[in-house]
This record gives structure tokens, sequence and C-alpha cells, in this order.
């Protein structure tokens, strides 16, 4: 096991290389550089020579390829990746302290996500097999569908204002939510460590949640036309064993590696999601970044999210292949076979 | 639940679905076709007039079926013209992620060999960004200042951009922006379609035949890979009109001057404060709408075609 998890690390290295130098072409066509920005408007009033000495001290005189190998070995090597064109702050401390919030914001959406729309989907099946059940079936796969369509941050301003005007935050304090500019997590509060994430955290769960729902719908449906169902019941089980022991083990494993695949589209929609409800995480400063032009900032910042999401691939691959014998075995059967 | 027998989906209710999406979707288009007709404007740029003395008014009251916004402007005709905007960045913007994909997947897959393994690692490396970072970051180099000044003139020309507005440059941005980050899906689907069809017997003797590689790809490939590439272009329609909604709600889109809904929802969330409800509904249920629909007519493609079936 340990051999296989080592071996998916190692695919992913050529893939961060390649979005490194990407993202670092792209940066780098643009018009103007550091020098450029942190002189501003001051270059005139230098010598020519001033600025050279300048650009050469920030390895700027070298060719593109020297500049990248540069960028990549210090930020490798020296968790160096350059200064915020903002503050002139290093950008590796700026997003060590807006990461911590943005994990705890997406992993608590991720089990609410995965948790809640996998009982939602199994409701749904389950409600199908009665007479009355059917048209709650149909409710809720009709909420399911709106969920899955909605701008997840329409919903979160609606939350929001819906939840001020009728006194949620007094009468239920596990839903509040922090003000504009106030530290993240009040220590006072009576539930610290989920201060004031519960509420920005489902509201980002909601398309998730809809998705594997509705996921969990389809697979479990389509799992029911196979022949072992049929054995099963034939053998004088009763369908809610079947459902439990036979069919929901079949269906799991796709499942949680559409929840491991969930973690791209949980961050980008913890952008908008963290500007709605003021959340000081990664996504905010990617959006401030944006509008600051702060390019050391953004570049760093895709690198972030691009590790983030090519080792949680990894991870839901590594878990599928744990839950499921057969994929297991498959692919140990593929890499004995490409050895020679 | 003790009889012996499942309820497994009954497919007549797949078509039911289609059916409803091609409802709603029908409903969207026509009410945006009847814009002029019902909120009659000479510019498509600020359609709307600005009526201070009338902001903020609940729906059905003085003459606004809808109510109106923090400008005074009529939700109604707003929400008809932003119908338009955001349905042609909708479909221009999936038309153009879908052709661009489309190519570069086929030539991936038709060229084969390590072109064939760059030009799918940069397509792997950039799904690894998430979709509204790669957003901002592509609209961060596209609104480069001195990027847009090397636009040629009859660009400027054509984009009715003079020294006092921007024109529809801000709407070729978004569309460009949008379709820069979606192609990436279409890319990956076109390669796999492509790949079967050039072990098919007719690719042989084509190629026996000597056939260049532009008549190839645009002879051959692609047109077999319509359908599916057709079914992609529907789904993106949708992902299009919610990216739209997101750049406009972090102030990258169309400016509160171009009724979009994604536009109506940001000017709308600084007017809910004062209590206006009804102009954050308005466009919201609007996109869901549309959304819903889009979302129902692909399944249903993608159900005839007896394809792999998504979750939705």
């Amino acid at each position: 096991m340990l051999e296989l998890l080592l071996r998916r690390c190692l695919q992913a290295v050529p893939l961060l290389l390649i979005l490194s130098i990407i993202t670092f072409a792209a940066m780098l066509s643009l018009p103007g550089d550091s020098v450029d920005v942190l002189v501003g408007n001051a270059q005139k009033d230098m010598s020519p020579l001033e600025i050279q000495v300048l650009r050469q001290e920030f390895g700027l005189d070298k060719s593109p390829v020297e500049q990248y190998i540069l960028w990549l070995s210090n930020g490798v090597f020296k968790g160096n990746f350059g200064r915020s064109y903002k503050d002139g702050r290093p950008v590796i401390s700026i997003i060590q302290e807006r990461l911590p919030p943005t994990v705890r914001l997406v992993a608590i959406a991720l089990i609410l996500a995965f948790c809640m729309g996998v009982l939602w989907g199994l409701a749904m099946v389950a409600l199908k097999q009665t007479r009355i059940g059917k048209w709650l079936e149909a409710g809720l796969f009709v909420i399911a569908l709106v969920l899955y369509s909605a701008p997840g941050f329409w919903i979160g301003f609606l939350a929001l204002t819906m939840a001020g005007r009728m006194g949620v935050f007094e009468a239920v304090p596990l839903l509040a939510v922090h003000a504009a500019g106030s530290p993240p997590v009040n220590p006072q509060a009576a539930f610290s460590a989920l201060g004031y994430v519960v509420l920005p955290a489902l509201v980002l769960s909601l398309r998730r949640m809809a998705k594997i729902a509705l996921f969990v719908r389809t697979a479990t449906l389509n799992e029911l036309t196979e022949e072992y169902v049929t054995t099963a019941l034939g053998k004088g089980l009763s369908r809610e064993q079947v459902l439990t022991k036979h069919v929901l083990r079949n269906s799991l494993a796709p499942i949680i590696n559409l929840a491991g695949l969930s973690l791209p589209s949980l961050l980008g929609g913890s952008v908008l999601i963290e500007t709605v409800f003021a959340w000081p995480g990664m996504g905010r400063l990617a959006v401030e970044s944006t509008f600051g032009r702060d390019y050391p900032m953004i570049l760093a910042l895709v690198m972030m999210y691009g590790a983030l999401v090519i080792f949680s691939n990894l991870a839901a691959d590594a878990l599928e292949l744990m839950i499921d014998p057969r994929r297991r075995d498959a692919y140990f059967a593929e890499v004995e076979g490409a050895k020679p | 639940m003790s009889q012996s027998r499942f309820t497994i989906s009954d497919p007549r209710h797949s078509s039911i679905r289609m059916w409803v999406g091609v409802i709603l979707i029908a409903l969207v288009f026509s009410s945006a076709l009847l814009a002029p007709a019902i909120a009659p404007s000479k510019t498509l740029i600020w359609p709307v007039p600005v009526n201070l003395e009338a902001i903020n008014l609940p729906p059905l009251s003085g003459g606004h079926l809808l109510g109106t916004d923090l400008l005074g402007r009529d939700l109604l005709a707003e929400a008809l013209w932003g119908a338009r905007m955001s349905l042609v960045i909708g479909i221009v913007a999936a038309f153009a992620a879908v052709t661009f994909g489309g190519v570069w997947g086929a030539l991936s897959a038709f060229l084969g060999g390590p072109i064939d393994t760059i030009m799918m690692r940069a397509v792997d490396g950039l799904l690894a960004i998430p979709n509204i970072v790669l957003l901002l970051t592509i609209n961060t180099l596209l609104t480069a200042n001195p990027f847009l000044h090397s636009f040629p003139d009859w660009t400027l020309r054509f984009l009715k951009v003079t020294s006092f507005s921007s024109g529809y440059l801000p709407l070729f941005t978004v569309i460009v922006v949008i379709s820069a980050t979606t192609w990436l899906e279409a890319a990956r689907i076109s390669r796999s379609k492509i790949q079967s069809i050039l072990l098919q017997e007719y690719i042989y003797s084509a190629k026996a035949l000597g056939i260049g590689v532009i008549r190839m790809l645009f002879r051959h490939l692609l047109p077999n890979a319509a359908p599916v590439l057709l079914v992609e272009a529907t789904l993106l329609v949708s992902d299009a009109i919610l990216m739209e909604a997101g750049l406009s709600f972090l102030g990258l889109g169309l400016g509160p001057s171009t009724p979009s809904w994604g536009s109506m929802l940001t000017s709308a969330q600084s007017s809910l404060i004062e209590g206006n409800w009804w102009a954050v509904i308005v466009p919201g249920i609007l996109i869901t709408t549309t959304v819903v629909g889009v979302n129902l007519i692909g399944e249903g493609i993608l159900d005839s075609q007896g394809g792999k079936r998504q979750a939705v």
C-alpha cells in the first residue's frame, strides 16, 4: 500500500511542474515586472544604472528559463515565493495565515456534503419504494436539482439576511457568523472550534450535497438492476438487508471517489462564499490579489490551490483502491505487468 | 418495505424531465426575444432607465410588476434585457469553449505520441486549479492595461470602445475569460471520443489516401465527434451562466450599467440592507430556472444517446 501511495505521489510531481510552467509563463508575458511595480512613478527620477542594478538584484536580467528555475528553486527549497506587491510581506507567510480558515471551512463543508448527501440519496431510494413516499421522493429530487443549479453565493446572502432578520443568530448561537473585520474565532464562544463556521460551511456544502445526493440516487437505482440483487431477493432476504448489506457496499466506492473529487469545486465555491461571509481565508485573498494585480501572490495561490487539488485527487484515488479490492488487484496487476 | 421487489427508475420519467427542461428554456428564450416589445429601449448598454423617484418599490406597485431596484429601474425590464445578456454570454462562451477544446482534443488525439502527452498534461495541470481561481487568474491576465493597448484599432471600433465608454469590451472579456476556463473539459471529452473514432476503418482509408491534417480534422474527425461535443456545449451553457453571475458578484463582470442577471444580483446585494429582497429573488430565480432547464436537457440528451449517466 505504501508503495502505491509513493508511486502516486511521484506521478503528481510532473503535473505540478507543468502547472507552474504554464502560470509562470503567463505571468511573465504580462508587461511590467516587479521593479516597475516597486519603484512605480519614481522610476523617471532614477538613473538607468540604478534601475539596472535593481533588476540584477531581482534576477530580472536573466533569461525567462533561468528566472523560472530561480523562482522554483527558491520556492521549493527555501519556501520563498517572493514578496507581495501590496505590502511587501513574504507571500508564503500571508498564505500561512489565510490557509487554516479556508481548510477549516472546506473540510467541514466536505464532511457535511458527504454525510448528508449520501443520507439524502439513500432516503430518496428508500422513499421510492413506498406508495406515499414516491411523492416525497419527487419533492426531494426537485429540491436537490434546484440546490445544484442555484448560484451558491445567492443562497449565501439570502441565508445571511433571512437568518439576521428572523433572529436565528440569537436563538441558535452555533449558526452565528462573525461581523466583517472581527477576529474569525471568538474564544468565549461556546463552540469555539466551530465558531462562526457552521453557516458558511453549510451554504458552501449545499451544491455538492445535492450533487452527491443525485449521484447516490442514480448509482443505487442502477445497482438495483444487477442480477445479484434478484438473487439476494430470491434467497428470501428482505429489501432492507439487500439495500444496506449488498447494494450500498457495492455503490460506495464510486461515491467516496466522487466525494474526494469534490474538493476542487468546494475550493472554487469557497472563493465566493468567503466573500459573502467575510471569511478571512485564501479565497478572499485570491480576490483581493486579483484586484490589486499582485502577481507573485496570484502565482503562489494558483500553485497552492493546484497542489491541494492534485493531492486530494490522489487521496481519493488511493482511498478508492483501498476500499475496492477488485480495483486494487487490477491496479497491482497492471503495475506488475508494466515491470519487465 | 416488505415486498420482494424494488421500484427502480421509470424510463418514462427521463423523457418527462427532458420536456420540463425544454419548456423552461423555451420560456427563458421567448422572454429574452420579447424584451424589446415589453421593455422598449434604444441601446443594449444601459437599456433600462434610472428613476430615482421610484427606488426600491415593492412588486405590483406603481405599474412595476416585479418592483424596482435601488436605482428605480423596473425589475421586469431589467430581467428581460438581462436574459439576453446572460444567454448571449452563456451560449457564445460555451460554443467558443467547445470549439477550441474540441479542436485541441482532436489534434492531440490525432497527432499522438509526445505531442499528445504534452497537450493533455497541460489540460490536466490547468484542470487542477478550481475554476473560480482560474477565472480570476485569466481575468487578471486579460485585463492588464498594456495588453488592451496592444489591440488593433479595428477591434476596438468593432467593440464600440470610445474614450468615454468601454462599449462591448467587458462583454467580450467576460466571454473570453469564461471560455478560457471551460474549454478544458471539452478538450478531454473530444480527445477520448476522437481516439475511438481513429480506430475506425474509414480513417485508415483516409490516411492511406494521404489526406492532410486540416481536412482530416474538419472533414472526418470533428463532425463525427459533434454529438458528444454538443451535449458538452449544452452543459457548459449552464456553467457559463453561473460563472458570469459569480464574476459579476466579485465585481469583475459587466458592471452595473449593463443588465445581466449577474450584475442585477450584484446591485441587489446592496439594496438588501434597505429591505429590498425582491431585487435579489428575481435574478436568482431566473438563473436557477435556466440552469435547471439546461441541466435537464443535457441529461435527457445523454440518456437518449445511452451515454454514461452523470448525476444530472
